[in-house]
């Protein structure tokens, strides 16, 4: 068995049935193995889309995904999903050509150094130069992708390793790492217990981590024991199912009044597999100022690193939860915070004939079932989609949240099509996002990939325009995006039919007849260029600061 | 404030670069540095001498992160003895 072989056995060990790539020179030999294996291999038009598309696959199905690159341009397309991965903690597994041992270090042809270029964008990466070690590097792969804070990390292999003999052997058998509380841990779910006992006017700040974790379900269980009112970050959405008791939806920058609010009024503040991130915080030094914190997190560095906790909780979230789950007489409170909601709730009925965004996602939310996933981009869009679709699980909701990547939602929805094909997957794009990686369109037409395009169109850079009108003076600089192609007779040329609509009382008859598609259908959907997103917390203020505009 | 650190490390040909890549980009200076191999050349011990306006453990959660740091003493570089505390941070 030659390296190559040994690379697709040992992915097969590991369960791995689809993967994302492109081939070139360097990684030909793993290419020429995939032919005789089980491994679906994925064509997409581009490293980039491969690399996001491993990630839907990841984030949608709960799995491990895999994208293979040549070397240098193919393994340098993939650094930026690769550092998306790692902002959003997505395990994912990189597979990459090198130029043969002998060639490493003379600039040779398609030469790049993977290892120094991938150390600030995985969560740790290998060059393998002894063909001895190829299998245990990858078996460490795959464990280091997924243990503790899971995260990116990249394998890079040179050809001439690929081609040699080596000696195929299974992963090591793992000691069982089963979690057996100290008493220390018992001693910090005591003084975690103290500090809910005592307070009156708690939340639950909810982030990525708990569906990392795997604790949705036990935090679905604390929310309802205890009464505590809960807000979610963009990558905690989902977490608590839309019409939870007490759940006020989004905090931060683009979140809802009755969130930020209430976090500001909090007097004690459980973070979630959270970190305190500045879209959430707004001015850090105002945040729940009279907050005391419980912090409950995989990862030790996310700890105190933007906020000082009183109580810190590393040990599993699920076991965590289930030990925190005590009913409390939080009532008084939570009738405010429902109360809140109200006042604040979202107001749909704008004048005109215009389409008003978040009126669509909310009509395109009401008519998706529980288990629809809807992928989106990075600007405006994916701030409506955050406020105005409901999801019922995070992983329904495949968004670029650190990072913030425009081009990811098209390959991510389409890894998240083929991690759950018995699922709907429906990606919401912008006009400047699509167009990032609109080359997987022909990854749709490839596969036959049933993916339902919402394409928010205003012929703008949405978000960077609104900051220029808000924060610049009005000042539009390159945001003007009017010279975009027919979005319809380009997806055509990629044989996905479709329509445009520009007039409100369309909308109904055109998501119907997209979702009523068996296949792939782009619905382009014409809205005002100067729609801006509310509510705003702005740059430097505190969250309670935020502007509205009412309609 | 100048920190010293010592960072017990698998011997392999990126560790030190990841480790000062670590303190650079976490807002750390890097005042002073030597290695040296150990454990018959499969580990190397690495000693740093940093300083920031930021609070250390910002810099030393980082560090322990770093698949190949294996653990990671610190002491205040004014002090004599070295590496006094031996459990990990």
């Amino acid at each position: 068995m030659n390296g190559a072989q040994a690379i697709v056995k040992t992915l097969e060990e590991h369960g791995i049935t689809t993967v994302f790539g492109y081939p070139g020179g360097t990684i030909m030999p793993v290419y020429d193995a995939l032919l005789d294996s089980s491994v679906e291999h994925v064509l997409c038009r581009h490293e980039q889309g491969a690399g996001f598309a491993a990630i839907g696959y990841a984030r949608a199905g709960h799995r491990t995904g895999v994208c293979i690159a040549t070397s240098g341009p193919g393994a340098t397309n993939l650094i930026t999903a690769l550092a998306d991965a790692m902002m959003d903690s997505v395990p994912i597994v990189a597979i990459t050509g090198q130029v043969s041992r002998e060639g490493i270090g003379t600039d040779a042809f398609q030469e790049m150094d993977m290892l120094g270029l991938s150390m600030a964008c995985t969560k740790h990466s290998f060059l393998v130069t002894d063909g001895d070690k190829l299998c245990q590097t990858l078996h460490e792969a795959f464990v280091l992708a997924n243990e503790g804070r899971p995260g990116p990390v990249l394998v890079d292999i040179p050809k001439d390793v690929q081609l040699h003999d080596v000696q195929w052997h299974p992963p090591l058998d793992l000691v069982s790492n089963e979690f057996e509380p100290a008493s220390s841990d018992l001693d910090n779910i005591q003084q975690a217990l103290t500090l809910l006992q005592a307070s009156s006017n708690p939340i639950a700040y909810i982030g990525g981590g708990a569906v990392m974790a795997d604790a949705i379900d036990e935090l679905r269980h604390f929310l309802n024991t205890t009464g505590i009112p809960s807000v979610c970050t963009l990558k905690g959405l989902g977490s608590v199912a839309p019409d939870t008791n007490g759940y006020l939806g989004m905090l931060g920058m683009h979140g809802t009044q009755a969130a930020n609010i209430a976090v500001q009024e909090c007097d004690l503040l459980l973070a979630i597999g959270a970190r305190f991130d500045d879209r959430v915080t707004g001015k850090l030094d105002t945040f729940a100022p009279n907050a005391k914190v419980i912090h409950m997190d995989i990862d030790p560095a996310e700890v105190n690193k933007r906020r000082q906790p009183d109580v810190t909780l590393h040990q599993p979230m699920n076991w965590v939860l289930s030990q925190l789950s005590e009913k409390l007489n939080v009532s008084p409170w939570t009738d405010y915070c429902s109360q809140l909601s109200q006042q604040y709730a979202w107001e749909y009925n704008k004048p005109g004939d215009d389409i008003f965004a978040p009126k669509l996602l909310k009509e395109l939310s009401d008519r998706l079932p529980a288990n629809a996933v809807v992928s989106c981009d990075v600007g405006q869009h994916q701030m409506w989609v955050a406020q105005h679709v409901g999801f019922h699980h995070p992983r329904n909701h495949l968004t670029s949240g650190g990072l913030g990547t425009m081009g990811y939602g098209l390959p991510a929805a389409i890894g998240a099509v083929l991690s759950r094909p018995e699922d709907p997957v429906i990606l919401v794009s912008g006009d400047g996002s699509f167009m990032m990686n609109v080359q997987e369109l022909n990854t749709i037409r490839r596969k036959q990939l049933p993916v339902k395009i919402v394409l928010l169109d205003n012929e703008k850079l949405g978000m960077v325009r609104q900051w220029q009108q808000l924060f610049f003076e009005g000042r539009y600089s390159e945001t003007d995006l009017s010279d975009n192609p027919d979005f319809v007779t380009l997806a055509s040329a990629f044989g996905i039919p479709g329509r445009t609509i520009t007039h409100q009382n369309e909308v109904q008859s055109a998501l119907e007849e997209m979702l009523a598609s068996p296949s792939s259908w782009l619905l382009h959907v014409r809205i005002d260029a100067m729609e801006n997103v509310w509510p705003l917390v702005p740059p430097g203020a505190a969250n309670h600061e935020m502007l509205e505009e009412t309609i | 404030m100048s920190v010293q650190l010592h960072l017990h490390c698998r011997q392999q040909p990126d560790v030190v670069e990841r480790i000062l890549r670590v303190i650079r980009h976490r807002g750390f200076t890097l005042n002073a540095m030597s290695m040296a191999p150990s454990s018959y050349g499969e580990k190397i011990e690495v000693a740093v001498t940093v300083s920031s306006s930021r609070p250390l453990h910002l810099l030393t959660a980082q560090l322990q992160k770093l698949h190949d740091v294996l653990h990671l003493n610190s002491q205040n570089s004014n002090e004599t003895n070295i590496a006094s505390d031996s459990q990990p941070l």
